[in-house]
């Protein structure tokens, strides 16, 4: 029966675009398009919750490692030409190179400040975006990024870069419940719970931080390739505090530590300020207003609230 | 014989105060040996010293002729050496199971791609694991709690938990911190128990504690600190009657 659920689940978001076309023809394009923000999305708050959800450190770098992947793929497609296939993995690796040389001295800070240090690194990170106009353009933004191309295959249409979209976001998802689960899960959530225990252990906590905060770099640089690669255009805008504070929603009110929880957060809160559109008046009180009530209600986000209802139907 | 642990001439000031002052201790492979003095002279200071949590200001610390001086905990942790903390410590959101397994995962092995990809060698590495923690669970009575979240049990079950921690590795050497402070008698008569089967185990333990019936019931040996300086040393009824110990818990 769950099993069932889920393949119909599946089946439902792999056959989004023929369902988006016959349900809504004349949208077709505008309904794709946020459906891909959401994967994109879904996949960068995934890695964006290995930090934050599973090794307990409130970063706030998150848009720097988006920002350096994004330019990194940016870059090398159009000012060397590399084709996708070669960029992606550069940006991946460009990302997590700079989370490697400043998590070090990162996380001989605590809590707070970490936190701070790490929205430092952001800021900074847009500061040269914006005004190292030789290598990013600044506000000129580099336009002008090809359509991926894996192989022979050119990825140019909607529905195409939807499917590329949700393999990634598959894919870091598997990785994901890898990570966070068995003997690497068990080792991230002892330096989350109780760093000094997990010492006594055996476990190196550095370690574990600076591992799951730099493949949470390396992810979001990649992603960061994808969305160039999908928008053609890079522009500073698109990595300042403002992708924090998303991130943060998604995570936080779906639920900080599970899959579920942030998928859910994603979808909720990527289509959920597209779909209110319809009142655009409103748009941003309804938005704020759900949130507030999402903390209200269930301050441990979504993921709480839904493992009440099952928990609740399994019990009886 | 060689000591297993030797303290040599160890020495840690906070701020002006010598917290522990030129610490002279052997511990002897199988020994059950205690530590008591006044709260403030220095004993979890010393444990800390020991197991890398702070770095001595002077002196020498050797685990079966190692020298530990500037291991971080997580390497004197595999080098066979565990320890128990005074505030009862566990992971509040992994299940008491789980709180176990972190114990031995690290020392059984630590191959980052092999635990992603769980191959079989670390599959059966996990058996074994799990099968050592249902053990120990059983031993200390937490059978039932095993799925529990460690958050949510009492103060003396995250204590027996923590205890059970420190023993799934199988180590040399256990410091163990105030076992039987703050929990009812039933359960120090548990964990005295407890200890003594250690003992009889071979293995080698050292134990801070207040609790003085305690600590004579089951020491070979008793060690004194009093203002971080080691005032006495000997067999428990040669400390009971030592006046320089008399002197430092009641005053003169």
């Amino acid at each position: 029966m769950r099993r069932a659920g889920w393949l119909g689940l599946g089946v439902i978001v792999v056959a989004a675009p023929w369902l988006v076309a016959a349900a809504v023809p004349r949208q077709q394009r505008y309904v794709l398009h946020v459906l891909i923000f959401t994967a994109l999305f879904a996949a960068l708050a995934l890695s964006y919750d290995l930090v934050v959800g599973h090794v307990g450190s409130l970063s706030l770098a998150h848009p720097a490692f988006f920002g350096v992947g994004a330019y990194a793929a940016a870059i090398l497609a159009t000012r060397a030409g590399w084709p996708f296939l070669a960029g992606l993995p550069a940006a991946a690796l460009a990302a997590a190179g700079v989370a490697a040389l400043v998590g070090v001295p990162l996380f001989r800070l605590t809590e707070h400040a970490f936190a701070v240090g790490t929205l430092g690194l952001a800021l900074v990170a847009s500061v040269v975006a914006n005004n190292w106009v030789e290598v990013t353009r600044g506000p000129l933004c580099i336009t002008g990024i090809p359509k991926p191309t894996l192989g022979p295959l050119a990825v140019t249409t909607l529905p195409a870069f939807y499917w590329l979209a949700l393999a990634a976001l598959v894919a870091v998802g598997v990785l994901y419940r890898g990570l966070t689960t068995f003997r690497l899960g068990r080792a991230f959530h002892a330096v989350r719970d109780n760093e000094p225990l997990a010492g006594a252990a055996g476990i190196d906590p550095l370690k574990y931080r600076m591992l799951a905060f730099t493949i949470a770099a390396a992810l979001a640089g990649g992603i960061g390739a994808l969305y160039v690669h999908y928008l053609s255009v890079m522009c500073p805008e698109e990595m300042t505090v403002a992708l924090t504070v998303n991130l943060l929603v998604i995570v936080f009110l779906g639920g900080v530590g599970s899959l579920r929880g942030v998928l859910v957060g994603a979808v909720l809160f990527t289509a959920l300020p597209e779909v209110l559109r319809l009142a655009p008046t409103w748009r941003l009180v309804i938005y704020g207003g759900l949130l507030l009530l999402v903390i209200v209600r269930s301050p441990e986000g979504i993921e709480s609230l839904l493992r009440r209802v099952t928990g609740a139907r399994a019990g009886r | 014989m060689t000591a297993l642990l030797e303290v040599r001439g160890l020495v840690k000031r906070f701020l002006g105060v010598t917290a522990v002052d030129e610490v002279d201790l052997a511990v002897e492979p199988g020994e059950l040996v205690s530590l008591i003095g006044p709260n403030g002279s220095g004993k979890t200071t010393l444990f800390n010293c020991v197991t890398g949590y702070l770095a001595a200001d002077g002196g020498r610390v050797l685990f079966r002729g190692r020298d530990l001086s500037n291991a971080p905990p997580h390497r004197v942790a595999r080098l066979g050496v565990a320890r128990t903390f005074q505030q009862v410590s566990v992971f509040p959101r992994l299940s008491a199971l789980e709180n176990l397994l972190v114990f031995l995962q690290q020392l059984q092995e630590e191959h980052l791609l092999a635990r992603l990809v769980r191959t079989k060698r670390v599959r059966r590495l996990e058996a074994e694991a799990v099968e050592r923690a249902r053990r120990l669970l059983g031993l200390v009575g937490l059978s039932a709690k095993a799925d529990d979240a460690a958050g949510s049990l009492s103060y003396g079950q995250r204590k027996l938990l923590a205890f059970a921690g420190a023993l799934m590795p199988d180590p040399e050497l256990l410091l163990l911190d105030e076992p039987a402070a703050a929990v009812n008698p039933t359960m120090i008569n548990q964990m005295k128990d407890h200890i003594l089967a250690l003992h009889r185990e071979g293995k080698t333990v050292v134990l801070v504690e207040h609790n003085m019936d305690v600590v004579m019931d089951i020491s070979q040996r008793v060690v004194v600190l009093d203002h971080g300086q080691k005032i006495a040393e000997g067999p428990p009824e040669a400390i009971r009657q030592d006046p320089r110990v008399i002197e430092a818990y009641f005053g003169r």
